[in-house]
């Protein structure tokens, strides 16, 4: 049997939680060979493959994936204080360079204060750099050469794409409520 | 006695700043209180109430004055600040335009003069209405970038309810009125126009009326052009950045909902970074190489040393981490691990060697060896161990 082309970083980088970037090679092999990894990844590890126009990932219904969770957690704390800064975030977060002095002041003057100091991942500055390493091995952010800035890469429109169905969720929940009562 | 116009116009531009103020309040209240005209005269220290009457800049509504139309276009048109027309306003010139049309189609063989005179009224009203759908444009275009620049830091819930207010009231509307895919558009009805008036301007007999065909017909494939300008702007620029801004919202409401309780929600789960365990090809070798060791059976015996308690070794795991971690990245772990027992203990015990080894299997540190190269030996205190060369990375760090 014949693999595709780069069948082992494939499998590798996704297996290790990152995502494939349409600037990578890989990414068109893979989306040529969809349907092969989608039922690969399914039928090997039980997760979901996931290509979107710019960028694949796996989906696992792990319940106890706390990185996620974190990743989270920080967009919704950046994309907070950007608005609350009167700044459109959703740009900034698509094409703005982050400094990660920035980010610190953000989140050190934030009022979910007490949210970031439980973090272990985003509590102090010393952590969050090393968040940030991990972010950018899985490909959702872009390290600048110096390693004092950072873009985000398309994969943030995963997260993005749950605060609006995690709101969606709400709204309707809300709805319902209010037609039973 | 007539005004010199020159005069009226040095008037207005030696005033302008309270004539700017005045038009300012007409638009919030749609007149000037008399009262709030006093305020604004007193202020500015300049009493030109009478002068404003004299030049016909304010019409008097019984105590009250309004700024006459003719003085607010222009106001409107040199600040760029038009009030928007609600669509249907601007929809009526279709009615207008319509008839007039049908009109000029009846009476084609009919008088000439009142052919000639609907001929410019319906150059007027296609003008009256471009303007209209232009001023329209620039204002939701305005009215759209000070949304999105947000400089008066409206919340959210007040950003949204502009925006679909904008496009609810004007630009859906606006742009149905001017999509060319709507057979009933104004724009296609101006497209029919222009057909007709094609085939005028070229075998009119009447020279003039030709003339006047001809005139329209260029009239109305600029309109076209302009019309499509403002389509293209209202489809491609407005429309996407105000379902931005509803989109935005969106998300960021999710994004509050999470953080009011994230341990709670369910979140898209990625896949942790798996390590894989499979067996190495040289485990026959590697086994060989021990029970060879220990081939030969020497009866030893050992004295257990009088040890106390406090004598026993520990492992302290987060030491270890800690001067581990202070040293990334290492090179090579075993080697690191030796060194470092052998700083301070000046010799390499198996136990403790083999208690440093656990730290490989922390998940704070990433691991990077090639399991082609060449092994290599540390002494210890009991046995000569074959280790590989191991690179110690920090997650994410080189």
């Amino acid at each position: 049997m014949d693999f595709p082309r780069y069948h082992k970083d494939i499998v590798s980088d996704l297996l290790d939680g990152k995502f494939i970037l349409a600037t990578d090679a890989k990414f068109i092999e893979l989306k040529n060979s969809a349907d092969f990894y989608g039922k690969f990844f399914k039928e090997t590890f039980e997760f979901y493959l996931d290509i979107k126009s710019d960028y694949a990932y796996l989906i696992s219904e792990e319940t106890m994936e706390m990185l996620s969770r974190d990743i989270c957690i920080f967009l919704g704390l950046l994309c907070y204080e950007l608005d609350k800064e009167g700044k459109n975030f959703l740009e900034e977060i698509q094409y703005a360079e982050f400094e990660y002095d920035y980010i610190d002041s953000l989140l050190d003057n934030s009022s979910y204060i007490d949210l970031i100091q439980n973090n272990n991942q985003l509590k102090n500055s010393e952590a969050r750099r090393q968040f940030f390493g991990t972010l950018n091995r899985r490909n959702i952010i872009d390290r600048s050469s110096s390693d004092k800035r950072f873009t985000f890469t398309p994969a943030y429109k995963v997260f993005m794409d749950f605060a609006k169905n995690f709101a969606k969720g709400k709204l309707n929940a809300a709805e319902a409520e209010a037609i039973e009562e | 006695m007539r005004t010199e116009p020159r005069t009226i116009l040095n008037f207005l531009s030696t005033y302008f700043d309270i004539i700017k103020e005045l038009f300012d309040i007409q638009v919030k209240d749609g007149l000037v209180r008399m009262e709030v005209l006093n305020e604004v005269l007193a202020e500015h220290d300049h009493d030109i109430l009478n002068k404003l009457i004299e030049y016909k800049f304010f019409k008097k509504i019984q105590n009250d004055y309004e700024i006459r139309p003719v003085y607010f276009k222009m106001l409107e048109f040199i600040l760029s600040e038009f009030k928007p027309l609600l669509p249907e306003t601007i929809e009526k010139y279709e009615h207008s335009i319509t008839a007039l049309f049908k009109k000029i189609k009846e009476g084609i063989s009919k008088d000439r003069n009142i052919l000639l005179q609907r001929i410019t009224d319906l150059n007027n009203e296609v003008r009256d209405f471009t303007e209209a759908v232009e001023k329209n444009t620039i204002r939701l275009i305005s009215e759209t970038k000070e949304l999105k620049s947000n400089v008066d830091k409206i919340d959210y819930r007040e950003k949204v309810r502009k925006a679909s207010f904008w496009i609810d009231y004007y630009i859906t509307p606006l742009n149905s009125i001017l999509d060319v895919g709507n057979k009933n558009s104004i724009t296609n009805r101006l497209l029919d126009i222009s057909e007709y008036i094609n085939v005028r301007r070229l075998n009119f007999e009447d020279e003039l009326a030709r003339q006047q065909f001809e005139k329209l017909y260029s009239f109305l494939a600029q309109t076209n052009d302009d019309l499509l300008k403002q389509s293209k702007t209202l489809t491609n620029e407005l429309l996407p950045l105000i379902e931005r801004i509803r989109s935005e919202s969106m998300i960021l409401t999710g994004w509050i909902e999470f953080l009011k309780n994230p341990s709670k929600s369910e979140v898209p789960f990625v896949p942790k970074s798996l390590r894989a365990y499979p067996y190495n090809n040289s485990m026959y070798f590697n086994a060989l190489e021990y029970v060879n060791e220990y081939m030969t059976n020497v009866e030893i015996y050992l004295e257990d040393p009088a040890m106390s308690a406090s004598d026993k070794w520990i492992f302290n795991k987060d030491v270890y981490m800690t001067k581990l971690t202070q040293e990334l990245p290492v090179k090579n772990f075993f080697e690191w691990a030796g060194k470092t027992l052998k700083s301070e203990y000046k010799e390499i015990e198996t136990e403790k060697f083999f208690s440093l080894s656990t730290l490989l299997f922390e998940d704070s540190i990433e691991l990077e060896f090639d399991p082609t190269a060449d092994r290599q030996v540390i002494r210890t205190s009991e046995m000569n161990l074959r280790v590989p060369k191991i690179k110690i990375k920090r997650h994410g760090l080189s």
